[in-house]
């Protein structure tokens, strides 16, 4: 069988440390939004976010990070990539192996330490600890060194979507026969650059977000982190199986740099390739794991689009409710919120929503429950008009 | 993999319009800046908007795009624009986390050069940028080769672009990989010092599996993670068994730092004594993206058989058809490129 699945899955994220913590919060329809702790901004009391209320020193003594300009991006990452790797369980030989992949997609980088760039850029004589560290590449950089990955190594960074299209490169490597396994997922952190950037376009919401409700007023933007373990079901035989990654699709909406257009085109044909992807009809998605920023614009839009592809809108919800917009890493925490629906059969409440938006009347799952699920979906768009889902289905082999 | 057809590039040479690589162009101030040319084809209220990178990343698409349509674009970029991201955190500096104009923030995203050019060309189609710094071209170029197999009868539009800028070139500054002391790049390889000259450009590419009509076809890509150039060699040696047949030109990435010199020199050892050698980063200058402009340089040899004469280090083939290009980005990210005339 040539089906790519899942073999092991690991997460940081507001509403906990690891992917039995994320569930809990999941099915108690507990928010992870608050105000901002761990550093300095002046919209820390003014905002609401979903912040990992771990230090950076925290995060290092966890995971006996020693060396000098790891930036908190790359310790989020490599949190949940230790928790992966560790589940599906790997070899070192197999880590370091030619045909191990590792994927990651982010949009921050060491940015993150917003500080420490603006004095490097602007007055030091010599290069803070993290000179080297504030491109996106960073954060694959030190986990291939650190575990001395031997496959392809890359970074995609597509604004938010971009840890759906590292979920999907891996796939793709593994089918095309460029790697056995890979090892994918996506990470960011806060910074005051996002949380500025994200003011100045005015989507930022000062109360608890509200997705697909009429009343909404804007994102929560969050921090996390999560990794998949991918390869062929054939190569996964004896091991635990989470879930198969069918579906991919990547388009743009090629209308405009921040927003999505009216008829939601980048959406509808991501979402349709996906499906052509997976040989599947509309009507075979039984849940789909939202965009849903919770702005004016893309909750309008994808609604939109999910009424031009579905003849019946299936369930859906945005766990953005649960985390905030947690950026590059959205699409693989959604992602292994996909595979819990599907391992447990359960979908969770979109938090908040009161009223329907007027021009779409699309209401979204808003509790808790059991729900025969073979097939989810997957929605991450992004600046740039780069629009991407994925569809993940359920196999035989669940625990 | 797949053919190469139209291609686009700017640098420190003159290779937008009337290709000229006879003369090398010298350099100042120990930069080897892109020299822009008149755009065209990109609407002038947006081309004023944008950084560096953007315009020459979009200037280089659209030259392209003019002619061509494809199904979808694939960017490599190490940096994006680092200079509108760096100019947005001085405003949130400055104005003390103010309300601010978000033009340097939404421009400043590494995905903007793909946004742009499908937002500008109406370009639904797959729409992907690779950042992983020296192998941000490779991983385009690989996702390419993936792609033209899941879809045979497709064209796309592929390239590389990063920046030299003034903060950006403050903060490479403060790494250790390049020269303080002042050298031309025509001497580039001289001595034996640390450090290189930073440079900066872009090379685009419209590539399928057609071969009617094609300048070159790239046929074989590795990459490589390690600082051990023993391996690095083993694996090269593999790469050429997996892919066997005479190489006519050996284009290595050397850029005058003495701490790399070793994986040059190992990887060198696998070429037969008769095999031309050349360099090409005295040109175009040392950026994460410079190995999409070698995969330029190669196409333009294929197509015009000759090699200027300060390209090249050792021996001189008078014909080339099998090109491997080798390299090396701050001693850890290696990668083999095989590029053939059609």
């Amino acid at each position: 069988m040539n089906k790519i699945v899942v073999t092991g899955i690991g997460i940081i994220s507001p509403i906990g440390n690891s992917v039995a913590e994320n569930r809990a919060a999941l099915q108690a329809g507990k928010s992870g939004l608050t105000s901002l702790e761990l550093f300095a901004t002046r919209y820390a009391r003014l905002l609401k976010f979903g912040e990992i209320k771990i230090t950076n020193e925290d995060l290092k003594q966890q995971l006996g990070v020693t060396t000098k300009g790891v930036t908190r991006t790359t310790l989020l990452a490599l949190h949940a990539f230790v928790q992966a790797i560790e589940d599906r369980g790997f070899t070192n030989e197999e880590l370091q192996s030619s045909d191990t992949a590792l994927i990651n997609g982010n949009t921050i980088g060491g940015m993150s330490e917003s500080e420490n760039l603006y004095l490097d850029a602007n007055k030091n004589e010599v290069g803070s600890e993290y000179i080297s560290s504030y491109n996106l590449g960073t954060v694959n950089m030190y986990i291939q060194q650190r575990y001395k990955i031997g496959g392809v190594v890359n970074t995609f960074n597509t604004a938010c979507s971009s840890s759906a299209n590292a979920i999907a490169y891996g796939a793709r490597l593994i089918k095309n026969g460029f790697a056995k396994r890979a090892i994918v997922g996506g990470t960011d952190s806060l910074a005051k650059f996002t949380i500025n950037g994200f003011n100045s376009l005015g989507i930022l919401s000062s109360t608890l977000c509200k997705p697909f409700d009429a009343g909404r007023s804007g994102l929560n933007l969050g921090e996390g982190a999560a990794f998949l373990v991918l390869e062929k079901e054939h190569d996964a035989k004896g091991k635990k199986i989470y879930a198969e990654v069918s579906g991919w699709g990547n388009t743009n909406d090629a209308f405009h740099p921040s927003s999505l257009s009216d008829n939601g085109d980048g959406p509808y044909l991501a979402m349709k390739e996906a499906l052509e992807v997976a040989k599947l009809k509309p009507e075979q998605i039984g849940f789909v794991n939202a965009h849903g920023t919770a702005t004016e614009n893309n909750d309008e839009k994808e609604s939109v689009a999910m009424k031009r592809l579905f003849e019946k809108v299936p369930a859906f919800a945005s766990t953005k409710s649960n985390t905030g917009h947690t950026l590059g890493a959205a699409g693989a925490i959604e992602a292994v919120y996909c595979i819990l629906n599907l391992m447990h059969q359960e979908v969770y409440a979109n938090l908040r929503f009161e009223n329907a938006i007027e021009t779409t009347g699309l209401t979204p799952v808003t509790e808790y429950k059991k729900m025969n699920l073979e097939h989810v979906m997957s929605n991450s768009f992004g600046f740039g008009g780069n629009c991407s889902s994925l569809i993940f289905s359920k196999t035989n082999h669940l625990l | 993999m797949f053919y190469i057809h139209q291609s686009s590039c700017i640098s420190h040479q003159p290779t937008f319009n009337d290709v000229d690589l006879e003369d090398l162009k010298l350099i100042e101030n120990n930069l080897v800046p892109a020299i822009e040319p008149k755009y065209e084809n990109v609407p002038l209220g947006q081309l004023r908007r944008m950084g560096r990178a953007l315009r020459m990343g979009v200037g280089t698409c659209m030259k392209l795009l003019a002619t061509n349509k494809v199904n979808g674009l694939l960017i490599g970029t190490a940096n994006g624009g680092i200079e509108d991201s760096i100019m947005f955190l001085n405003q949130i500096h400055d104005y003390e986390e103010g309300r601010l104009t978000p033009t340097a923030f939404v421009q400043s995203t590494y995905n903007a050069i793909a946004g742009m050019v499908g937002m500008i060309t109406v370009n639904h189609g797959y729409n992907a940028t690779h950042v992983h710094r020296g192998h941000a071209f490779e991983n385009v170029a690989l996702d390419a080769a993936m792609l033209l197999k899941e879809n045979p009868d497709n064209s796309y539009l592929i390239g590389g672009v990063d920046e030299i800028s003034p903060k950006n070139h403050r903060l490479v500054s403060l790494t250790g990989w390049y020269r303080h002391d002042t050298v031309s790049n025509a001497d580039l390889y001289e001595g034996n010092a640390t450090g290189t000259l930073l440079g900066e450009g872009a090379a685009m590419f419209i590539v399928n599996n057609k071969s009617e009509s094609a300048k070159a076809k790239l046929t074989g890509l590795k990459m490589v993670n390690s600082h051990d150039e023993n391996f690095v060699k083993e694996q090269l040696s593999l790469f050429l068994k997996e892919n066997p047949g005479e190489v006519d030109l050996f284009l290595q990435g050397e850029n005058g730092d003495n701490r790399l010199l070793k994986y040059y020199a190992a990887c060198e050892s696998l070429m037969a004594e008769e095999t031309t050698v050349a360099r090409f980063k005295h040109a175009f200058g040392e950026f994460q993206t410079v190995s999409a402009l070698a995969v330029w340089l190669s196409t333009y040899v294929l197509q015009n058989q000759k090699l200027p004469q300060h390209f090249i280090k050792k021996n001189s083939a008078t014909e080339f058809n099998r090109i491997l290009i080798y390299n090396n980005y701050q001693g850890v990210q290696h990668s083999f490129m095989l590029v053939e005339r059609v």
